[in-house]
């Protein structure tokens, strides 16, 4: 999986070189999702994600423009990474407020343009005008709903100057969404999966219903069983016995040592998920197939629910269609014992 | 027999001395009055005497043994401190205040039985204010509050009471009355050692007189032989004059040129 | 009239506590509740109302009171030691420390074992920091003490702050968030076993010393007069107090007012002697705590974080308090 990437890189590195060196300073002017007009560069040969959900968008479409990370991925990522995303800097977030990079910085890693994918809110379109302003680097809002997906790999993909590449991941991501939909259609409400999203160490916190940590959840037809106190969600802290009274059949859990320790702690034992070991761990490499980022590793972790929630709707093989998702969206080749230690919880 | 005895003291903090040469020497069931000014050392003095500072240089000696070699109990059994002022962040009651004076004789883990209990009470009731037990001390009169810490104390039954001016800031009623007790005291037990500014309650009360002056060292000895016009003038650097009224009472006052109160002079 | 104030605080204490181990999200009716007692003294398997009961509920209650209890006694104690009561088991810093204990162990992912140790050493460590700051700079003066514990405090407040930026923001500033919030919800029996000795441990001295550190309220002179070695005394109320507060907080995580506000609740029971004031203390602070952590776990599905419970109820509570004490001082 290596040698492929290595000529790609090449190749990317000879592209920049040449779109770099005739600066000529061409525009164009784009609507962004938040409906702001942004002067986009003819050529993009720099991005700067914003956030970790912008950097996944970023890294899909165009790896080779990437300047940075807002936050470098774990050294056991690296694999699952085109090599020229693996050794990129620390840069820093840039999200409003606890922002961890000045604009000083920000002028100095010299982008040729912002890209941030998230909510496209009031607090938002007025961060990127500000950006803009002070800096003079156009800012794109990319809407980081999850239905939006296929829309906004469109616009970033056309954004980015990989018009194709764009149009081609967005009908993959369609595609996901629909094969989500068919399969959901035929569950019937009764035999949904009551599900319950265990984060952390101790697995007492979670998202509640209508969360961005469970949406994923809830668009395959999982039942959340944690219910907030505000309709939009959030995370949350809940103790033991309100999940035993909650009695999901299906945990799905982001730490591995959860899912290890969880049989042989009593607190849990009551939980039927637990009883009739029903708790997956979401494979995290390079980015996490459930909750977090909230980007678009999530379509990934789609095509994992809908084998952990629904095993005998699912005839395909996992590791097949999670390789193909790999080879689409990341670029890499997994090699079957790749796929067993990624679905495996490494 | 001596309670306390200070030989070639040198008091101060740290490194800095505020008075030096001092001799006193206190007998039991006596009262001896330390007059001084402002700065002249007479609180230092007294948190020397009650061991809470060391002494500089010189001996003090409490019933025999260097204060030094005593720990906080022990020295408690011999003296016992009245403060100028008791400023409590709590609402205590002033039986509760009372009965911290048996401290010094409880065990480390040990708190106050029904006996220290009626103690306190009984000296309440010896001072004449027994009605006030159950007040808030934050809420009484500021020589009730005296009273209240004379009491303390006498429970702490230590053979020599160190009262730091004890009638400042009171009013005439109290201070007489505050007075009145002190002098009663030390005819029933405890020698006393009271710090004023006021040279008269010196000829009211005291069998000895303890003059400290800025950097002068300490004069000591019966009120009649120090207590004279002269040496107070020097220890206060203005003239003044001691002379008797009619029926008796000595009293200090200024010795101005003024004609117009000359003629008291004479008479 | 005076010796029957512990006895009923007492009995409220323990009837809190039957309360709150009977409410819940799972449902279990008084009459299983006896049965499952009663079962469990036979031994053998537990079902899921067993369960509850015993590994999550009962625990949950006792810490509750155990923290209450630890808390609150710190609090009185520390109040009579710096003559003043506005302070709270806070003000040396222990639970700045304990906090950036927890918040690095989050960072550096340790397990929940680790966490909490890491929580207990550090608000350990920063007292001892200010301790020794203090005696360097003016051995045994009270107010240098109080300056040196707001100075570490802050900078360990400083270090809290560097870890949340430093700190995955989906993974682990939620968890840090929680943790710096206070909360019981994950509190197994084995972590009620690991605090309750150092607690005991560290209430032992302020119940043996109780009359010392009452008389230690009129000011070192007065007390040293009277008496009692105030240097050693008071080195033994703040160790004492600090191993109580940083198993407390290990266990609990941030829980404030507690300590500030018991022990003025429990002042107005018993009056300011500290060896009235102790018992009551304990007894108003492990019964504040049993009920704020039912409300804190009843009150919706997912739980009300517990500092901010406490903060709710405590807040009011003590302009209440300080309203009724300032028209008890006017003649």
């Amino acid at each position: 999986m290596i040698g492929r990437n290595r000529c790609r890189v090449l190749c990317a590195v000879i592209g920049l070189l040449v779109v770099a060196l005739p600066a000529t300073g061409s525009a164009r002017e784009i609507a962004d999702s938040a409906g702001r007009p942004v002067e986009v560069p003819d050529r993009i040969s720099r991005v700067f994600a914003a956030g970790p959900p912008a950097a996944v968008l970023v890294y899909m479409l165009a790896p080779e423009t990437m300047i940075g990370w807002p936050r470098a991925p774990r050294e056991a990522a690296s694999p699952f990474l085109v090599p020229s995303a693996r050794a990129l800097p620390e840069l820093g977030r840039l999200t409003g407020r606890g922002d961890t990079l000045g604009f000083e910085r920000l002028m100095a890693a010299e982008p040729d343009i912002v890209v941030d994918f998230g909510s496209v809110g009031e607090t938002y379109r007025s961060l990127a005008d500000r950006v803009t302003a002070q800096t003079g680097i156009p800012y794109l809002l990319v809407d980081g709903r999850f239905d939006a997906i296929p829309q906004s790999l469109r616009l970033a993909g056309d954004v980015l100057g990989v018009g194709e590449r764009g149009e081609a991941l967005a009908e993959a991501a369609q595609a996901i969404f629909d094969r989500v939909d068919r399969t959901v259609a035929t569950v019937p409400d009764e035999d949904r999966p009551r599900v319950y999203l265990a984060r952390g160490r101790e697995g007492l916190e979670t998202g509640t219903r209508g969360s961005i940590n469970t949406e994923i959840i809830e668009r395959v037809g999982g039942v959340n069983v944690a219910e907030g106190l505000r309709e939009k969600g959030g995370i949350v802290q809940v103790s033991p016995e309100q999940v035993i009274a909650w009695a999901p059949d299906t945990i799905i859990a982001l730490d591995r040592d959860f899912t290890r320790e969880v049989g042989d702690r009593p607190a849990w034992r009551p939980v039927p998920a637990v009883r009739s070991g029903r708790v997956f761990t979401a494979p995290a490499l390079p980015f996490s197939f459930v909750d977090f980022p909230p980007s678009l590793n999530r379509l990934v972790g789609m095509i994992w629910l809908l084998h952990v929630l629904y095993p005998d709707r699912m005839p395909d093989d996992l590791g097949e269609q999670v390789g193909a998702f790999y080879t689409l969206f990341y670029q890499v080749d997994l090699s079957d014992a790749d796929i067993d230690r990624l679905l495996g919880g490494g | 027999m001596s309670v306390i005895a200070a030989e070639a003291l040198s008091i101060g903090y740290g490194s800095t001395v505020v008075a030096s040469d001092i001799d006193l020497t206190i007998e039991a069931g006596s009262v001896t009055c330390l007059i001084g000014p402002n700065g002249a050392g007479k609180t230092t003095l007294f948190k020397t005497m009650l061991g809470l500072i060391p002494p500089l240089g010189g001996l003090i000696n409490v019933d025999g043994a260097p204060i030094g070699r005593l720990k906080r109990a022990e020295i408690a059994h011999h003296v016992a401190y009245v403060p100028q002022a008791q400023f409590s962040e709590f609402a205590f009651t002033v039986l509760d205040l009372v009965v911290m004076g048996r401290t010094a004789h409880l065990g480390l883990f040990a708190a106050p039985r029904q006996t220290d209990v009626d103690a306190a009470m009984s000296a309440l009731e010896r001072l004449g204010i027994a009605s006030l037990a159950e007040r808030d001390i934050r809420r009484i009169s500021g020589g009730q509050r005296q009273l209240a810490l004379i009491a303390r104390a006498l429970v702490q039954e230590a053979a020599l009471i160190v009262m730091d001016e004890p009638t400042a800031s009171l009013d005439l009623g109290n201070r007489l009355l505050v007075l009145d007790t002190i002098r009663s005291l030390a005819v029933a037990g405890p020698a006393v050692l009271v710090s004023t500014h006021e040279p008269e309650q010196a000829f009211a009360i005291a069998d000895q007189v303890a003059l400290l002056g800025r950097g002068t060292g300490c004069e000591v000895g019966p009120v009649d032989t120090v207590l004279t016009a002269d040496r107070l003038s020097r220890l206060y650097g203005t003239a003044l004059l001691v002379e008797a009224t009619p029926s008796g009472r000595r009293v200090v006052g200024a010795a101005l040129d003024d004609p117009l109160s000359a003629p008291s002079a004479g008479s | 009239m005076r010796a029957t104030v512990p006895v009923l605080l007492a009995l409220l204490l323990v009837a809190v506590m039957v309360v709150a181990a009977g409410i819940g999200p799972y449902a279990i009716a008084p009459l299983e509740i006896l049965g499952a007692v009663i079962r469990r003294a036979g031994g053998g398997e537990m079902d899921a109302a067993e369960t509850v009961l015993f590994q999550i509920r009962l625990p949950r209650v006792l810490a509750a009171a155990l923290v209450g209890a630890a808390l609150s006694a710190a609090g009185a104690a520390y109040q009579s030691l710096f003559r003043n009561p506005l302070v709270s088991p806070d003000i040396l810093g222990v639970s700045s420390g304990a906090g950036f204990g927890a918040v690095l162990g989050i960072l550096l992912g340790l397990s929940v074992a680790a966490i909490q140790l890491l929580a207990f050493a550090g608000g350990l460590a920063t007292v001892a920091v200010v301790a020794t700051l203090a005696r360097a700079l003016r051995g045994g003066d009270l107010l240098v003490l109080v300056l040196s514990g707001i100075v570490v405090g802050a900078l360990a407040s400083a270090a809290i702050s560097l870890v949340k930026v430093l700190a995955d923001p989906y993974d682990q500033l939620p968890a840090i968030t929680f943790w710096l919030l206070g909360s019981l919800a994950g509190v197994t029996p084995a972590d009620v076993a690991a605090v309750l000795p150092f607690v005991v441990v560290g209430l032992l001295p302020l119940v043996l010393l109780r009359w010392r550190i009452g008389v230690l309220s009129l000011g070192d002179d007065e007390a040293r007069a009277l008496g009692v070695e105030a240097g050693p005394l008071r080195a033994a109320v703040i160790g004492a107090a600090t191993l109580i507060t940083a198993s407390a907080v290990a266990v609990s995580g941030v829980v404030g007012w507690v300590g500030l506000m018991v022990p003025h609740m429990a002042r107005l029971l018993v009056g300011p002697r500290f060896d009235r004031l102790l018992p009551a203390s304990v007894l108003v602070g492990a019964t504040f705590m049993v009920a704020a952590d039912t409300l804190a776990r009843s009150l919706a599905q997912v739980e009300v974080p517990l500092g901010v419970l406490t903060a709710l109820i405590g807040g009011p509570t003590f302009v209440w308090l300080l309203a009724r004490s300032r028209r008890r001082h006017l003649p």
